[in-house]
């Protein structure tokens, strides 16, 4: 029977068993903490065969401890301090090193406070199989308990405790040998305190308890050769030393965050997020508040294994050290073709790279253009890692190609698809079978000793350029949650299923409460071909007293939608629909989103719908909202409604309205011109497939503009304008809107610059309807696709627009830069767009048809919401956009091939020219929306200032070819696979004006 | 004033024997006797600084008497957003216990709580007695220092008492020490190194740099409650003067309370080398005094003050020692 015996102490001695100590909170506060002590005397000591202490069968220490040091033969337990491990812990965790390891609590205490990855390696080294090690509580046994001396540091209090344990220990073990042979005084072993604080061995002394330093104790071990190679180098006093400790550090430490915090409150230092260059990966940016133009990062150094993406503190340097940004490509893989995995090579190998690296910068040092300085400076801390699991590519010339089909774990470069991010090193067993392959991977640290990265190996997609495999990783790329709909989704759906039809009008049904009956309207919408998520249909009709009544109805989706059940969860979470080429991921499920919600032709549908009464000259007289029952009369696709549109003969009701729509559309669009409205373009091509099931890409044509597409946006955007204000109206502190906030000026700097130096044509930038008209000036009447590359360079330089919540930002800020509207939302597609059915419940309650759930009355909600949507909106463009680009590299791969057979040899295009680097050109190919870059590898003369690029006549035994930016030049396209990544790549060269295959 | 009420006849008893040429009191202390007075510090394990203070507890049955417990906090204010002042601040209350005035009612008790704080917040807080070291960050953080006195019981003298149970509670506040983080800009240096600049020395008002820069502050021992509230020494004691003009007794328990018709307060302030500052003086009661009296009481008030802090001195040193060395020596002979 184990007897417990807890001592509570009277308060007269709680200065003595209480623990004080002060905490200052997150916000500031302090606050004093206070933890009663209870002293034990049955703390067991955990030594087989104690006779005092009751033990735990198994896990125990062996009862002589160590036998194989020299200095004790009668056997020995090591017992170390806070120190040893903090700068040892290799030794430590090595498992050569056999001797049992005592840790006391006070050194678990310790470790923790100073360093949690630390720690966390302590704690696996004491639940490891190949360690014998015991923790004693020494703190919470009344013999070893210390209590702190008046003005003793806390670090001295600990060593005392730690040599009161030692001592305790001896005593402990010299008392409680169990009787071997029946004397009493039969040698007992040792336990010695290991610690490389030479005072706190000297006192030790005093006390008669033995110490060592780290090295004496290992020096006398029989393995001692392999051990001291672990030893960390002394006198280095590196709180947190790596894995590889020993090695030089190749970044800065980061700074402790409660500096970066008062750096940043005292706005020196600044946060904002990390952006790779993708042309140079030896550059990055960071947008911070407080500077125009963002601040550039030039060097690894000055990086500071930031990986794009992360939140990060930088420091700006002073002004005489602020750089332009390079002018050069330079592509990672080239760079450092020959950077070696082997931790064991890297020291040498490091140097060439980081001299390499440095040639390179300061190559681009005196290329830089002096006058176009941007605040420069260095990554002082991280706040946030904002690391994911990333798609890449085994990098073949990193394997070890001795063992290229074995099995035995190597070291590997993962190289991931995206251009902004580093390579990542990787361990695997695996990767001969992995090269070839899709692969995910995720990046576990970066030591400041590591050059790259270190990361672990997820699982693999497929083969590389298979659809399946290229699909998820762009889907896994962009972070869109593509897994199918969960059962407590889907059973938020109506249970008639696909059978569910609006119900006869009555004034019972829950359906038709508060619903006008619309169905004998003419009715239609018109969408894009193929389209079965139509989730907005018109109509227009003159009245009585010569105005015309227009109508936009949009899917009912927040009636089968509501707040806070499953699906609503879910599609909060997706955000929106994403379309790729050959794939629709829906943020509802096909039920709701291609039947029930979808306003199909011929069917009864709920809507939403927004009447104006408006003049002829499409002036709003009123507006009214109100849920309504429609019937489509006809789905057309834009094609079918432009050519009734444009025929003569048809007159026909519903062909008359459409031509009602599109005047009034037309005038609409004038107006909105005339307040300042932009006309943006964007590189948009349209894949042709050759059928829905083999996906194949035939070709890629640039899609076409009709009228009606003009017509449906006119009124998409005037229903969402009309909708914004109401909302605005009723709920100014939670609705749910858009906006598009003004450039700043100093985004169009480089543009204005390129356009007065290569056109003489000037950009007006002072308002949204200055620069449309200057942009509708940009035009050279032999290259009509020239105002469109202007547009798409101008659209570059603007922000994105964003959801927000009303209440959150100052009402100055509610505009919409592009559409010159003073308010905007998004109403009209509810089944794609998750703002949309925010917007639909505000509606719906401001119009008194439904209450406001609770949670769209806080601002919080709504912006954690719309932060979401905000994030799933801005990757499902880049993710539709990503699949274009692929199906385009595979339409061009197919073309050549086609062109092979014919004879021709090549694919080329005609292409502008949009950036010139020192070493290369960025064309733009407008008939296929890409971009691509033209490398040249013999030396050309730059001209930053003018944008130039001068081919000497010495390269090409002929005259010099001058080629600057906005420059009309034909390309060779192919498509070749990076020979060690597989990695797909567009390659082009330039064959007109010059061939650059031979520079 | 008077909390309880005595018959006209019970006072014309007391004040007859108390004016009498050799006074007699009922407890048979001379006039100019304090009953015995318990201190004891350090006894809310939570607070920067306690102190419970009893005067006139009967030594047989170890209650009664006048009982108060004072406690002072620590509390970080912004003074950026106006909460804290530079330098912090003082802020005392004082609170009765319903049980202390079992005769009051409880909108009385309100006014009585309310007058007793007036007076601690007017002497305490005032400017000459303002500790040095409430500042934490210059423009940006100080302390704010709450002190609580909690009346637990009173028979008689409870104004000496409230000031002696403050001051030692004052005594006892230690404040955590503090040194200010702050991020200085090193310009060209590539390599991170000595980034983070942690002044050691106290804060300096002629130091403007400091003020500029640093935004926050940590804590610089975390275990230790920290270095005592500067001019510890400075803290106030009372003396009630019970006055039949030009008589006066000291320490009226409560029934010699109600019959004395007018007091004197007097609150002084003794520093090392320095003569006693009378800090405040309250006249209190219903019957009037020549003022020509006023100037001798208050040099006699001086005299029995000046013992009176020797005393509680003496006994906040024993507190120090018995909370600490003694505390551990038992701590090590338990053991």
């Amino acid at each position: 029977m184990v007897s417990v015996t807890i001592r509570k102490r009277p308060l007269e001695d709680a200065v003595i068993t209480q623990r004080k100590f002060f905490k200052k909170t997150a916000r500031g506060k302090v606050i004093k903490v206070i933890r009663e002590r209870y002293l034990r005397d049955d703390v067991a000591c955990g030594i087989e065969g104690c006779r005092e202490c009751a033990l735990p069968s198994g896990s125990t220490l062996p009862m002589n401890g160590s036998l194989d040091h020299a200095s004790f033969p009668n056997g020995h337990f090591i017992l170390p301090d806070t120190n040893v491990f903090l700068g040892q812990m290799d030794l430590m965790e090595s498992p050569l090193l056999k001797s049992p390891i005592i840790l006391l609590q006070t050194v678990l205490e310790e470790v923790r406070h100073r360093s949690l990855p630390f720690y966390n390696r302590l704690k696996a080294l004491v639940k490891s199989d190949d360690k014998r090690s015991w923790v004693f509580y020494n703190e919470f046994r009344s013999e070893t308990a210390v209590v702190r001396e008046e003005n003793e540091t806390p670090n001295d209090r600990n060593d005392r405790g730690i040599r009161r344990g030692t001592g305790w220990y001896n005593l402990h073990l010299a008392a409680t040998r169990p009787f071997a042979d029946g004397s009493s005084n039969t040698p007992h072993p040792n336990v010695v305190m290991l610690t490389d604080d030479v005072a706190n061995r000297q006192k030790a002394q005093k006390d008669n308890i033995h110490s060592l330093s780290v090295r004496q104790y290992v020096e006398g071990l029989p393995n001692s050769a392999q051990l001291l190679d672990l030893l960390s180098a002394e006198g280095s006093e590196n709180i947190e030393p790596t894995l590889a400790s020993g090695r030089a550090a190749l970044y800065p430490d980061y700074l402790p965050t409660a500096t970066l915090a008062a750096g940043v409150k005292a706005g020196q230092l600044h946060q904002g997020h990390f952006n790779a260059n993708q042309y140079n990966y030896l550059e990055g940016s960071v947008q911070v508040e407080g500077f125009d133009k963002p601040i550039l990062l030039v060097g690894r150094e000055n990086m500071n294994r930031s990986v794009n993406g992360d939140i990060v503190v930088v420091e700006v340097f002073s002004k005489d050290q602020w750089k332009a940004p390079a002018e050069e490509v330079i592509d990672q893989e080239v760079a450092t073709r020959n950077d070696d995995v082997e931790d064991s090579d890297e020291e040498g190998e490091a140097r060439e790279v980081s001299t390499h690296e440095q040639n390179i910068l300061q190559q681009e040092e005196t290329a830089r253009i002096q006058s176009e300085r941007q605040p420069t400076g260095r990554v002082v801390g991280i706040i946030k890692r904002n690391w994911r699991a990333y798609v890449c590519h085994i990098d073949s010339t990193s394997l070890t190609s001795s063992n290229a089909t074995s099995l035995a774990q190597q070291t590997v470069f993962a190289t991931p698809v995206s251009r902004l991010l580093p390579r990542i090193r990787i361990r695997t067993r695996q990767a001969p079978t992995l090269i070839g392959q899709k692969i995910l991977v995720t990046i576990d640290k970066w030591d400041n000793t590591s050059r790259y990265p270190e990361g672990h190996f997820v699982r693999a997609l497929g083969k590389v350029e298979s659809k399946e495999a290229e699909q998820e990783s762009l889907l896994l790329e962009f972070d869109v949650p593509y897994r199918p709909f969960g059962k407590a989704i889907l059973d938020c759906l109506p249970t008639e299923g696909d059978k569910w039809i609006v119900p006869p009008k009555s004034d019972i049904s829950p359906e038709w409460r508060d619903r006008e009956d619309l169905r004998d309207l003419l009715i239609c919408s018109i969408d894009p071909p193929g389209c079965q998520d139509i989730d907005d249909a018109l109509h227009a009709r003159p009245l009585a007293n010569g105005n015309i009544e227009a109508g936009v109805h949009i899917a009912d989706v927040s009636h089968f939608v509501h707040s806070n059940n499953p699906m609503d969860d879910e599609a909060a979470a997706r955000g929106t629909t994403v379309y790729l080429v050959d794939k629709r991921i829906d943020m509802l499920p096909s039920l709701l989103g291609t039947n029930l919600c979808s306003l199909r032709p011929h069917v009864e549908r709920l809507a939403f719908s927004v009447i104006w009464e408006l003049t002829p000259a499409a002036e709003i007289v009123n507006v009214r909202f109100t849920k309504s029952v429609i019937a489509s009369k006809s789905a057309f696709t834009y094609e079918e409604a432009q050519i009734r549109n444009d025929d003569v003969h048809q007159q026909d009701e519903l062909t008359q309205s459409i031509r009602l729509l599109n005047t009034l559309a037309k005038q609409l669009r004038d107006a909105r011109m005339r307040a300042g409205a932009l006309n943006l373009a964007s590189p948009e091509v349209k894949i042709q497939l050759d059928s829905p099931e083999s996906s194949d890409p035939i070709d890629v044509e640039q899609k076409e503009m009709r009228e009606t597409n003009s017509l449906v946006e006119e009124f998409m955007l005037l229903a969402n304008i009309s909708v914004a204000k109401k909302i605005e109206e009723t709920y100014p502190q939670t609705s749910v809107l858009r906006r598009h906030l003004p450039p700043p000026k100093t985004n169009f700097e480089k543009l204005q610059d390129i356009l007065r130096k290569r056109r003489g044509m000037t950009l007006d930038v002072s308002s949204s309807g200055a620069l449309a008209a200057s942009l509708d000036k940009c035009n050279d009447p032999n290259e009509p696709a020239f105002n469109t590359l202007v547009r798409i360079m101008a659209t570059r330089c603007m922000l994105s627009a964003e959801y927000f919540c009303s209440g959150s930002v100052s009402r100055e800020t509610f505009a919409h830069y592009g559409l010159a509207s003073p308010i905007y939302t998004h109403f009209t597609s509810p089944i794609r767009r998750y703002a949309d059915v925010l917007v639909h419940r505000q509606l719906s309650a401001a119009i008194s048809h439904m209450p406001l759930h609770p949670s769209l009355h806080s601002k919080t909600h709504v912006e954690r919401v719309l932060i979401v949507v905000n994030r799933r909106h801005r990757m499902a463009q880049m993710a539709g956009r990503a699949s274009v680009e692929f199906y385009v590299g595979l339409a061009l791969k197919a073309r050549a091939e086609k062109a092979q057979k014919a004879g021709v040899g090549q694919v080329t295009e005609d292409a502008f020219v949009i950036r010139t680097f020192r070493n290369g050109l960025g064309v733009f190919v407008s008939k296929l929306g890409i971009e691509g870059l033209v490398m040249f590898k013999r030396d050309v003369q730059f001209d930053a200032e003018e944008y130039t690029v001068t081919v000497p006549a010495s390269a090409t035994n002929a005259k010099d070819v001058k080629i600057s930016v906005f420059d009309q030049v034909t390309v060779n396209i192919e498509v070749e696979k990076d020979k060690n990544t597989q990695r797909g790549k567009v390659k082009m060269t330039l064959i007109h004006p010059i061939d650059s295959r031979a520079l | 004033m008077a909390t309880i009420s005595l018959s006209k006849s019970e006072k014309a008893y007391i004040q007859s024997s108390l004016k009498a040429s050799s006074s007699l009191r009922a407890d048979g202390r001379r006039p100019h006797d304090y009953r015995g007075i318990a201190l004891e510090t350090g006894v809310a394990p939570l607070a920067n600084g306690s102190a419970r203070l009893n005067i006139g507890k009967t030594n047989h049955e170890q209650s009664g008497g006048t009982e108060v417990l004072a406690a002072t906090k620590l509390e970080v204010e912004d003074i950026e957003n106006g909460d804290g002042v530079e330098g912090g601040r003082i802020v005392c209350s004082v609170s009765c216990s319903p049980s202390a005035y079992p005769h009051v009612s409880y909108a009385a008790l309100d006014d009585l709580q309310y007058d007793y704080t007036t007076l601690v917040q007017d002497i305490l807080a005032h400017p000459s007695l303002h500790p040095p070291n409430l500042s934490i960050l210059r423009g940006k953080k100080s302390w704010l220092l709450a002190l609580d006195l909690v009346v637990l019981s009173d028979s008689g003298n409870i104004y000496d008492a409230l000031f002696m149970a403050a001051r030692a509670a004052l005594w006892d506040t230690k404040v955590p020490r503090t040194r200010s983080v702050e991020y200085r800009a090193n310009g060209s240096r590539p390599a991170g190194g000595n980034d983070m600049d942690v002044d050691q020395e106290k804060q300096s008002a002629l130091d403007t740099r400091q003020v500029k820069t640093a935004t926050d502050f940590e804590l610089e021992d975390y275990w230790d409650e920290g270095e005592p509230l500067g001019g510890r020494d400075k803290w106030p004691v009372c003396i009630t003067l019970n006055l039949f003009p030009p008589l006066y007794y000291l320490d009226a328990a409560l029934q010699e309370e109600a019959a004395t018709p007018l007091r004197l307060l007097l609150m002084f302030s003794f520093k090392s080398q320095a003569p006693a500052s009378l800090q405040g003086m309250r006249l209190m009661g219903t019957d009037d005094i020549d003022l020509s009296l006023v100037s001798g009481l208050i040099k006699e008030g001086e005299k029995h003050a000046g013992e009176l802090f020797v005393a509680i001195n003496a006994k906040l040193k024993e507190e120090d020692i018995r909370r600490t060395e003694k505390a551990r020596r038992r701590f090590a002979a338990v053991r």
